[in-house]
């Protein structure tokens, strides 16, 4: 897509949500890219107390083979987890962690699936505020916007949804705004929580938080 | 050739400045320097070409070398600075990135090479030429209201946030708190430290003053009795760099987050409810995050620890309580509007051309707007004015009426057909007289208007004699208090100055000179005279001096000449060079206005075939107008000459255009007085010796006097005709 903002999807595990997310973006032209802020690839196991852990990084591939192989691989089936790694691993091939994205630069548009995850990122980004000095660098300002998303097949879903339909009004709002007279009705800072509140209005079951920061 | 086209082809060799700039470092700087010599270029395209090219350049560019890129730093402040008043989005955005690497590089240089005083006044001129715009809406205009702009061009203030960060880093002392771990910052981190406290330019105390004010500055967003999340968020974040090396500074901002709360903020008329709501969450959860950060990082001072955790856990409640439910569905009486100050329909462009449209401030769906003022009676509505204009305030008013006069302009410039205004067609002196029409039917319909009409203005209604007078006497009296007044203006003409310089002027250059090119002390004599004497004549009009016209023209002419006579009766002694210049011009027109007349007789005469005489009018040469008021002023002149006003009398007598026997005769009364007898024979010896056309006419005054019966008259007299006669 043409004048793509820089996005990421950031959810725990980088593998329900933000993938969901991150497939749906990508499907629609999107410059997208995902994190997990968990401090490592949680999914479910044979019961709550035995969950499957994997380092970030392990590839989509690996975990769908570690899976297939396991004796509950029915149960697997059955709830989604085999559907959700094989989607995975044809969007991109291993789940990677926000705290040591620094590779894959900077973003313009972080998107955190989970209230805890809007919180990391931004304790993240202060952290990184004062711990990094580049003297030939400038920060640049990026928009953290979190919609709070079950973390289910389903809710991950319609959450994909309700997000690309907040990045389309993001990018669309300066179009449709074609004539105007104050420069500041398209300008994104001054444009954003209007946007956030119609987009609220039609998705009162995706709770939002925003906030700008820099990196 | 387009323009587009055009700017390929200036395009095309910068592109490939720039490449060698990147494939052979060491042709950088040279390249850069003569970016920075063409960056002030009228051309939209270039410029913004070369400032990208800066940005490149400086930002995250491992071609250049560290001291190169000090060198260029340096170079470029001038074109930064200039750069930082060009009124874009994207330039001001790029200046800021570009100002916030070249502020850290040379505010080193100045710390390590004291004495530069230029580059440190051009770095402290563009850090103010920066931070100044904080505050303002800069690069764009101001909106009609304050509250507006709060929330107008955002982006900026959060662009320059980062520019201001960096200076409050630089400019105050850096003490790391809680400095272990992985959570030091790199030692290479540049601040006042590092400077010698002895330093001439940069010193402490101004420079911790200054960091404090800008902190100040941008926490004062927090005072505002309105929310805007982004920024506030922005701040928050970004303070976290001052709250880890800048402990000075850490009470400022604790003291004001341990006192905020969002649920006293008020609603902004730029803000929609649920806007609204939504700002509340948004910065709770920010205000949140901010604290769990410094709490857990082991920056808070311990007089902030307990009020800090109370305010985090009330935080934590209300986001956990605010999350179950849909937030705007919640139910919240206590939210209030601010007072809104602004105008409803503040809008610079004029979308409909009527009045209706370019007049109001008001809601343009208001149904108030179609009520019909013209019904109220006319005391009502006066009172109803006069009101309003009492209550108004003086800012306000002028806000409004600026938002108009804009509608306005900008109709006129986006529909100049229909719009009255300078048009941009040549104006043809049809169109003019059209335009007049239009002004004056500017209520009526439009459609009654026949575009092939020529209208002309309609003749002055005519003057009678009387009224003609009184206008004259206004004109009279006005030249003469500008005459009279002290203040007087002075504007030299150099031709004249220079051409009296010359002393070679020959006289047909002197007739053809203008009169007046410039005003000067006496111009208004000039053109008083020449009103007396010029100005109520007419070749065509006036056949004989005996038609009415030409009597009423004389009638005016002789106020004129009255006037100046009794302006020159005022002071004798001080005006008798005006009287000169007046009765030089009265004659030389009257010279010649009447051999014009004799010229046209003939010319009649010739064509009548030698037909009779016109004998009613002999002597056309004459000046009998002259004669009877050179002799007035004589007589006017003579009894109130003193003994010792010899020059000016015998000065008025060789200047004076023509003598005769009647106007020399009146020295006669002047040798009689035995006093003052002097004055007249010396005039009469002058005129005898300088004006040989009048010789006959003294000598002939002379023997007359010879044959008085006073002595002395009669033997000075004999004297004086014996030696000339």
């Amino acid at each position: 897509m043409k004048d793509s903002l820089k996005i990421c999807t950031v959810c725990a595990s980088n593998n329900n949500r933000s993938m969901e997310a991150h497939k749906q973006l990508k499907d629609a032209g999107y410059n997208v890219n995902s994190f997990g802020t968990g401090s490592a690839v949680r999914l479910p196991g044979p019961s709550i107390d035995k969950p499957n852990v994997y380092e970030f990084g392990t590839p989509y591939e690996d975990i769908y083979n570690d899976l297939i192989s396991q004796s509950c691989r029915k149960m697997y089936e059955s709830n989604g987890l085999i559907h959700m790694l094989d989607r995975n691993r044809k969007v991109k091939s291993a789940p990677e962690k926000w705290q040591n994205n620094a590779y894959a630069g900077k973003f313009d548009l972080v998107i955190t699936c989970e209230e805890r995850c809007f919180d990391s990122v931004l304790d993240d980004l202060m952290y990184r505020m004062y711990t990094k000095e580049d003297a030939d660098d400038v920060r640049q300002i990026v928009h953290v916007i979190n919609v709070d998303i079950k973390d289910d097949n389903e809710n991950a879903l319609i959450g994909g949804k309700g997000i690309l339909k907040l990045v389309n009004m993001i990018h669309e709002f300066r179009v449709k705004k074609s004539e105007y007279e104050d420069e500041s009705e398209v300008i994104l800072e001054d444009q954003m929580m209007n946007i956030l509140a119609n987009w609220q209005k039609d998705h009162t079951h995706l709770p939002t938080l925003y906030g700008v920061s820099y990196y | 050739m387009s323009t587009q086209e055009e700017n390929k082809d200036y395009i095309k060799p910068l592109n490939e400045a720039r490449t060698l700039a990147f494939t052979q470092p060491k042709m950088f700087p040279q390249v850069l320097r003569m970016i920075l010599g063409i960056l002030r270029n009228d051309n939209k395209e270039i410029q913004e070409w070369c400032i990208k090219f800066l940005r490149e350049s400086f930002v995250n560019n491992d071609k250049l070398g560290h001291a190169d890129k000090v060198d260029l730093a340096i170079d470029s402040l001038d074109s930064l600075i200039y750069l930082s008043n060009i009124k874009d989005m994207k330039t001001f955005q790029y200046v800021i990135d570009i100002s916030s690497v070249i502020y850290k590089l040379v505010f080193q240089y100045v710390a390590e090479n004291d004495g530069c005083n230029q580059v440190w006044s051009k770095l402290t001129e563009l850090k103010n030429s920066l931070v100044n715009k904080f505050q303002s809406n800069f690069p764009l205009p101001p909106s009609d209201n304050v509250e507006h702009d709060m929330l107008r061009n955002i982006h900026t203030k959060v662009e320059l946030l980062k520019f201001i960060i960096i200076v409050i880093d630089y400019q105050s002392q850096t003490t790391v708190v809680n400095a272990s771990g992985d959570s030091t910052p790199p030692p290479s981190t540049f601040s006042l430290n590092k400077v010698s406290p002895d330093h001439s330019l940069i010193k402490y105390s101004n420079m911790e003053y200054e960091s404090k004010s800008l902190l100040d500055l941008v926490l004062k967003i927090f005072s505002y009795d309105i929310l805007i999340p982004p920024l506030l968020s922005a701040i928050l974040n970004h303070s976290i760099i001052i709250m880890k090396r800048k402990p000075q500074y850490a009470n400022k901002i604790l003291s004001i987050i341990e006192g905020y709360d969002t649920n006293i903020k008020l609603q902004s008329n730029y803000q929609t409810v649920e806007q609204f709501k939504l700002a509340k969450k948004y910065v709770d959860r920010s205000l949140k995050v901010f604290i769990q950060h410094i709490t857990r990082h082991a920056l808070v001072p311990p007089q902030f620890q307990n009020s800090l955790s109370k305010k985090l856990n009330l935080l934590v409640d209300r986001g956990i309580e605010i999350r179950k439910k849909n937030i705007f569905a919640i139910d919240e009486p206590s939210i209030k509007k601010r007072k809104f100050e602004g105008f409803l329909n503040p809008s610079k462009k004029l979308k409909t051309i009527d009045y209706k449209n370019l007049y109001s401030l008001t809601d343009v769906d208001d149904e108030s707007n179609n009520f019909d003022i013209t019904t109220v009676p006319q005391n009502i509505l006066v009172n109803m004015v006069v009101n309003a204009l009492n209550k108004v305030s003086v800012g306000r008013l002028s806000k409004a009426l600026e938002i108009i006069s804009d509608r306005y302009v900008d109709a006129v410039e986006s529909y100049p057909g229909i719009v009255g205004g300078p048009s941009t067609v040549p104006i043809t002196v049809k169109k003019e007289v059209k335009k007049e029409g239009d002004e004056e039917d500017d209520d009526e319909e439009d459609g009654n208007f026949d575009v092939d009409t020529i209208y002309t203005l309609p003749p002055p209604a005519e003057l009678s004699f009387q009224e003609k007078k009184d206008h004259i006497n206004i004109i009279i009296k006005n030249f003469f208090n500008l005459a009279k007044n002290p203040n007087f203006v002075n504007v030299e003409d150099k031709d004249e100055v220079k051409a009296s310089e010359e002393q070679d002027v020959n006289v047909s250059k002197e007739l053809t000179k203008i009169a007046i090119k410039s005003w000067k002390k006496d111009s208004w004599i000039v053109i008083l005279t020449r009103l007396a004497s010029r100005g109520m004549r007419s070749l065509e009009g006036i056949e004989y001096k005996t038609s009415p016209d030409e009597k009423n023209a004389e009638a005016i002419s002789d106020m004129v000449r009255n006037a100046i006579f009794d302006y020159f009766l005022e002071n004798i002694h001080g005006r008798i060079d005006l009287i000169i210049e007046w009765l030089n011009e009265e004659w030389y027109s009257e010279k010649v206005f009447n051999e014009a007349i004799a010229l046209k007789r003939e010319q009649e005469a010739a064509e009548s075939k030698g037909g009779p005489v016109d004998t009613a009018h002999p002597n056309l040469g004459d000046t009998p107008v002259y004669n009877k008021w050179a002799g007035k002023v004589l007589d006017a002149m003579i009894p109130f000459l003193e003994p010792n006003d010899r020059k000016i009398f015998i000065r008025l007598m060789s200047d004076l255009p023509y003598l005769n026997e009647d106007l020399v005769g009146r020295i006669k009364s002047l040798c009689f007085d035995p006093v003052r007898s002097k004055i007249g024979f010396l005039a009469l010896q002058f005129l005898i010796m300088y004006r040989p056309p009048v010789k006959q006419a003294c000598v002939n005054v002379l023997k007359e006097l010879g044959e008085s019966d006073q002595e002395d008259l009669r033997d000075e007299a004999n004297k004086l005709y014996e030696k000339y006669k």
